[in-house]
């Protein structure tokens, strides 16, 4: 069968590996997923319907880990959005509440131009030079990020609290919207999402936080929305490819948010800066010859 | 009447209005076939029997945006005193 031939489990391991890491590294797993098919020789197309599918359970078991890596954080902030709903206040003393509220803000601009916007997005950018093209800009925002950031006092405060006492409500809008980025292959969700939490004042740590909160709405959303693919014929043929590409992914995804969240203690988006710019200009020039 | 109060209530009114109309446009996303929808709708397309779920879902969430905008505006008025 055709569709076996084109992910076999070598490559839905591989692939689901990657998917794991670059979905959270902020290094645009997209753009990964088009060029490095493109760059070992596969038949694998961006817009090809099974290939979308296997996506579809990778990404679901990148948000599943997300939702379990934080979910004492969601425990808290569902509580604080049900707090805020039944006193008809978000209370100054409730940062659980104010958090829950800035994550709905910043997503809901991200789902509409998701919603609206994604199959056109996907169908003009889909092709692997233009990815690499993108992966470099994506260095380049990084970069730009870094140099433009605004630092503001940290206080003792934690961690969920001081981002609650930073980020404005203009601001989440504007660091959701900068998501909808990402249906830009080679440009990264939680790259703009960092990069954004960067120029509103927040430290690398509680940026990477907000980025990571602000993901798993959309990027759960995402996948269910396209979960009946999945399971109707779409997925023929493909779902035991895919069922160990989630797998795989789902471990990647773990580690990767565990390091990230310690990396980002000391460090900064730099590291992710260059590989973007090196990997993108490479690969770009790669394309042309 | 503070003048503020009457902006604060048609604010409000308006973000109700708003909210209504965008939970019966996703309705009729939901229902209508593109070739059925009022042609001025984004889909809108002769001959389409595709059903655009995508613009419902997001007709829908900003008409709910909408009412809990308006449910907090509504809501106690805290004294900048306390």
């Amino acid at each position: 069968m055709i569709v076996l031939a084109l992910i076999s489990y070598p490559r839905a391991i591989l692939l689901g590996l990657l998917q794991g890491v670059s979905e959270l590294f902020p290094v645009s797993s997209l753009g990964h997923s088009v060029i490095l098919p493109k760059l070992l020789g596969w038949n694998i197309h961006q817009n090809d319907k099974y290939f979308i599918t296997f996506l579809v359970a990778t990404h679901l078991a990148t948000a599943l880990v997300l939702l379990g890596f934080f979910w004492h954080d969601w425990v808290r902030i569902v509580k604080g959005l049900g707090r805020s709903l039944r006193n008809r206040e978000i209370a100054p003393d409730d940062p659980d509440a104010k958090l829950g509220w800035l994550l709905v803000v910043g997503t809901i601009p991200a789902g509409l131009l998701g919603l609206l916007l994604e199959h056109k997005l996907r169908s003009v950018f889909a092709s692997a030079p233009s990815a690499a093209a993108f992966l470099a800009v994506n260095g380049a925002l990084l970069y730009g990020a870094e140099l433009l950031r605004r630092r503001a006092p940290q206080t003792e405060a934690d961690d969920d609290a001081r981002i609650a006492g930073q980020v404005r409500w203009r601001d989440a809008a504007l660091v959701g919207t900068a998501q909808a980025f990402a249906l830009i292959p080679g440009l990264s969700r939680s790259g703009a999402t960092m990069g954004g939490g960067l120029l509103v004042g927040l430290s690398n740590k509680d940026a990477a936080r907000f980025a990571f909160l602000l993901a798993t709405p959309i990027i759960g959303a995402a996948a269910v929305l396209k979960l009946p693919e999945l399971f109707g014929s779409a997925g023929d043929g493909v779902r035991g490819p895919a069922l160990v590409g989630a797998v795989c992914s789902a471990c990647t995804a773990y580690l990767a948010v565990r390091f990230l969240m310690r990396f980002f203690e000391t460090r900064t988006l730099m590291p992710f800066a260059r590989y973007c710019l090196v990997a993108g200009i490479a690969a770009t020039v790669y394309f042309q010859v | 009447m503070l003048p503020g109060m009457r902006n604060d209530r048609l604010l409000v009114a308006v973000a109700v209005v708003a909210g209504i109309a965008l939970v019966a446009i996703a309705i009729v996303y939901w229902a209508e076939p593109a070739r059925s929808l009022p042609s001025f709708f984004p889909g809108h397309e002769a001959g389409s029997g595709h059903h655009h779920t995508k613009h419902g879902i997001a007709a829908f969430f900003v008409g709910l945006a909408c009412f809990v905008f308006a449910w907090f505006r509504t809501g106690p008025k805290r004294n900048a005193s306390t």
